[in-house]
C-alpha cells in the first residue's frame, strides 16, 4: 500500500526542500485575510498531529484513539506553563509540551504495545475518554470545567511594523501565529521526514509487516512499538501546544474522543503514511466549517437544530466511508490514481 | 558418526522440548563446524521445526543447551542473533510485503551501529551515510544471488523462487557465520532446485550452513553431513553415503516417506 522508495535524497534536499516550502507558506499568509490566517494556523497545528498519527498507525500498524489525550497534555502544558512564566518564551511551552506528550506517550505504549488491532484501539479509546473527567477532577491544576485561559500570541512590535493602513494591527495579529504555526510544522515535518527515511523509520515497517522476520533481522518489537508511541505521542503534545497558543485557552470538552476521530477521519482523507497526506488533512480541517456551511446550505438543514449541531461529525463521517471505498490512499493517492487514468 | 573437524559454530547438547506429554525433541545432539552444511532430515512429525526454533530461541528448551561456541555464547533470544552473526531464513519466504526487494534486503543489517532514532530524526550523515552504504551492500548481495533486476519490485511481483534467493540475500547482510535455512526447497520447480543448490554450496564456502529439508533428491548432493531425526530423537548422522546405507534410517524414513 504504501511503497518508499528507500533513501534518494540525502538529508540537505529535504533541508533545502523544507525551507523552500515553509518560505512559501509564510508569502501566501502575507495575501491572506485575517480569518484565513487563524484558519491556516489551526491547519498547521492540526498537520502535525495527523503526522504523528500516520506515524503511528501508517508505518508500525498501531491503531490510536488517544492521541487527542496526547493533545490534551500538551495543551494543558502549555497553559500551566505559560500562567507560571509569562514572559518565557514560547520555544519552552513547546518544548516542554512535546517532551511531556512523548512521557505520556511511553506510559500509555507500556500496556498498549502489548495489545493488538480492537484491544488496542480499546485501550487507546479509554485514554481517548479518561482525559476530560481527569482534567475537570484535578481543578487546581487544570481550572476544572472552564479551563485556563493564557496571553494572547500577539505580534512583536518588528513585525507588526511591516504592515500599514488602518487594520495593520488586525492582520498583523492574525498572521503572526499562523507563521509561528507553520514554522514549528515545517520543523516537525523535516524531523519526520528523516525519521521515514531513516532506519528506525524502516524498523517500523518491518514490525507491522512481519513480526517474526523482523526480530529475526534484529529488531526489538517491544522498543519499536514504543518508540513509534512516543514520537507519535510527542508529536501530538507539540499540536496540543500550538493550539493552546493559538486559541489562548484550553477546556477539558476539546480533547475527547470526537478530536481523536477526527484526526483519524482526517488522516485517512489526506493520506495515510505520508508528508504530503498530513498537510492535506491539516488542510482540511483549516476549512472544514466552510465545508460543513456549504453542506448546510445545500440540504437546508438548520445550523441551529439538534441535527444541524452534529453535522459535521456526520459529513466528516461520510467522507471517511467515501474516502475508504473509492480512494483508500487517501487524497495523495487520488492524485496518482487520477494520473494513472489519464495516461491509460 | 563422523565428527566435523575444525572449530564449531553451532553445539547442540542434550536437548529436550515437550509439549504436553508429547515428546518433540528428546536428548537431541548435533553439531555444525566452520563452513560446513548440515542437514537436518527426518519424516513428518520428526522435530525439524521445533530443533530450530530452539536453535533461534524462538524456544526455550526443558532441558539442554544450545552454544555457539566460536561466539562463546548460548542460548540466544531471536533479536540477538543478527548481531551475533546468525541468520536464517524461514519457512515459505517471510519477506515485508510492502517494502521493495531492496530494502527487504537492507533490512537484514537493521541490528548494525549507527541506527539511533536522534541520528535518524536529525538525518545527520552518520545516519544518511550508513543507509547509503546499506543500499550498496544491498545491491552486491543480490547481484551475487542473480536477482539484482528486482530491486525495485515488492514481494509480491516476483516469482517464488527469486523471493526465496531474495530472502537468502537479506540473510547474508550480518555477513552470517551460521546460516539457518528452513526447507529452502520447498516450492521451487526443477530449474530452480538445481540452481539454489548451487547457491547454498557457494555459500557454504564462507559460511555455515544448516539446513532442514525433505527434499532427499535436493539434500543429498549438497551437504557435507546429514543429522536424521525421527520421533523426536537424532537416529543417525554421518555422511550422506554412510546415510544412504543406513538400515535405521531406511526402514524408519526412506522407506516410508518417499
Ligand atoms: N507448538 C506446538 N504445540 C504442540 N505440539 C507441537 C508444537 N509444535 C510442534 N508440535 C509437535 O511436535 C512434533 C514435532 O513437530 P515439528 O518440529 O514441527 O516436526 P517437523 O518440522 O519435523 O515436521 C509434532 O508431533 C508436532 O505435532
Ligand atoms: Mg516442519
Amino acid at each position: 500500500m504504501f511503497r518508499t522508495v528507500s533513501q534518494r535524497y540525502p538529508t540537505g534536499f529535504r533541508l533545502v526542500a523544507t525551507v523552500v516550502l515553509c518560505a512559501v507558506a509564510l508569502a501566501i499568509t502575507f495575501v491572506l485575510t485575517p480569518l484565513d490566517d487563524s484558519k491556516l494556523a489551526g491547519g498547521a497545528a492540526m498537520s502535525i498531529v495527523i503526522l504523528g498519527l500516520s506515524w503511528l498507525i501508517g508505518w508500525s500498524g498501531q491503531v490510536s484513539l488517544g492521541n487527542a489525550g496526547f493533545m490534551a497534555i500538551g495543551a494543558y502544558t502549555t497553559a500551566i506553563w505559560a500562567n507560571h512564566h509569562t514572559t518565557s518564551p514560547i520555544i519552552w511551552s513547546l518544548f516542554l509540551s512535546t517532551v511531556l506528550g512523548g512521557v505520556s506517550g511511553f506510559v500509555l505504549a507500556l500496556p498498549a504495545t502489548r495489545l493488538r488491532g480492537p484491544y488496542l484501539a480499546g485501550m487507546t479509546l479509554a485514554f481517548s475518554f479518561a482525559v476530560a473527567p481527569l482534567a475537570i477532577d484535578s481543578r487546581s491544576l487544570t481550572g476544572g470545567s472552564g479551563g485556563l485561559f493564557i496571553n494572547f500570541l500577539n505580534s512583536p512590535s518588528w513585525f507588526a511594523n511591516l504592515f500599514s493602513g488602518s487594520d495593520a494591527l488586525v492582520k498583523a495579529n492574525a498572521q503572526w501565529p499562523a507563521d509561528v504555526a507553520i514554522v514549528v510544522a515545517a520543523v516537525a515535518f523535516f524531523f519526520m521526514a528523516n525519521l521515514f527515511r531513516s532506519r528506525t523509520g524502516r524498523a517500523l515497517r518491518l514490525v507491522r509487516d512481519n513480526e517474526v522476520a523482523a526480530e529475526l533481522v534484529g529488531v526489538n518489537l517491544q522498543r519499536t512499538r514504543t518508540l513509534a508511541f512516543v514520537i507519535s505521542a510527542a508529536y501530538a503534545g507539540l499540536g496540543g501546544s500550538m493550539m493552546t497558543l493559538l486559541s489562548g485557552s484550553v477546556t477539558p470538552q476539546t480533547y475527547g474522543l470526537t478530536l481523536s476521530i477526527l484526526l483519524l477521519t482526517l488522516m485517512v482523507l489526506g493520506g495515510i503514511g505520508t508528508l504530503s497526506g498530513a498537510v492535506i488533512g491539516g488542510l482540511i480541517y483549516s476549512y472544514s466549517d466552510n465545508i460543513v456551511s456549504i453542506v448546510n446550505k445545500v440540504t437546508g438543514v438548520n445550523p441551529t437544530s439538534t441535527f444541524g449541531a452534529n453535522l459535521k461529525g456526520i459529513v466528516f463521517g461520510v467522507l471517511l466511508i467515501l474516502t475508504m471505498m473509492l480512494a483508500p490512499r487517501g487524497l495523495v493517492g487520488l492524485g496518482s490514481y487520477l494520473r494513472r487514468l489519464v495516461r491509460r | 558418526m563422523t565428527s566435523p573437524t575444525g572449530a564449531l559454530t553451532l553445539s547442540v547438547e542434550n536437548v529436550s522440548v515437550h509439549f504436553g506429554g508429547l515428546y518433540a525433541l528428546s536428548d537431541v545432539s548435533f553439531d555444525v563446524a566452520a563452513n560446513e552444511i548440515v542437514g537436518l532430515i527426518g519424516p513428518n512429525g520428526a522435530g525439524k521445526t521445533t530443533a530450530f526454533n530452539v536453535v533461534c530461541g524462538f524456544l526455550r528448551p526443558q532441558s539442554g543447551t544450545v552454544r555457539f561456541p566460536h561466539l562463546g555464547r548460548s542460548d540466544l533470544r531471536p533479536h540477538q542473533l543478527a548481531h551475533a552473526g546468525i541468520a536464517r531464513t524461514l519457512q515459505g519466504v517471510g519477506l515485508f510485503e510492502r517494502l521493495s526487494v531492496l530494502e527487504n534486503v537492507m533490512a537484514g543489517a537493521q541490528s548494525r551501529p549507527g541506527g539511533g532514532v536522534l541520528w535518524g530524526a536529525l538525518g545527520l550523515p552518520r545516519s544518511s551515510r550508513g543507509e547509503r552504504l546499506l543500499r550498496a551492500e544491498a545491491l552486491s548481495n543480490l547481484e551475487r544471488l542473480g536477482v539484482a533486476g528486482y530491486a525495485a519490485s515488492l514481494p509480491g511481483e516476483i516469482p517464488y523462487g527469486i523471493a526465496k534467493k531474495v530472502a537468502v540475500a537479506r540473510a547474508l547482510m550480518v555477513q552470517p557465520s551460521l546460516l539457518l535455512l528452513d526447507e529452502p526447497a520447498s516450492g521451487l520447480d526443477e530449474n530452480e532446485l538445481e540452481e539454489f543448490a548451487r547457491v547454498i554450496i557457494e555459500l557454504g564456502t564462507t559460511t555455515s550452513v544448516l539446513l532442514v529439508e525433505h527434499n532427499m533428491d535436493f539434500v543429498m548432493p549438497l551437504v557435507h553431513r546429514l543429522v536424521v531425526l525421527n520421533f523426536g530423537q537424532v537416529i543417525a548422522a554421518g555422511s550422506p553415503e554412510e546415510i544412504s546405507h543406513d538400515e535405521t534410517v531406511l526402514a524408519a524414513y526412506l522407506g516410508v516417506d518417499e
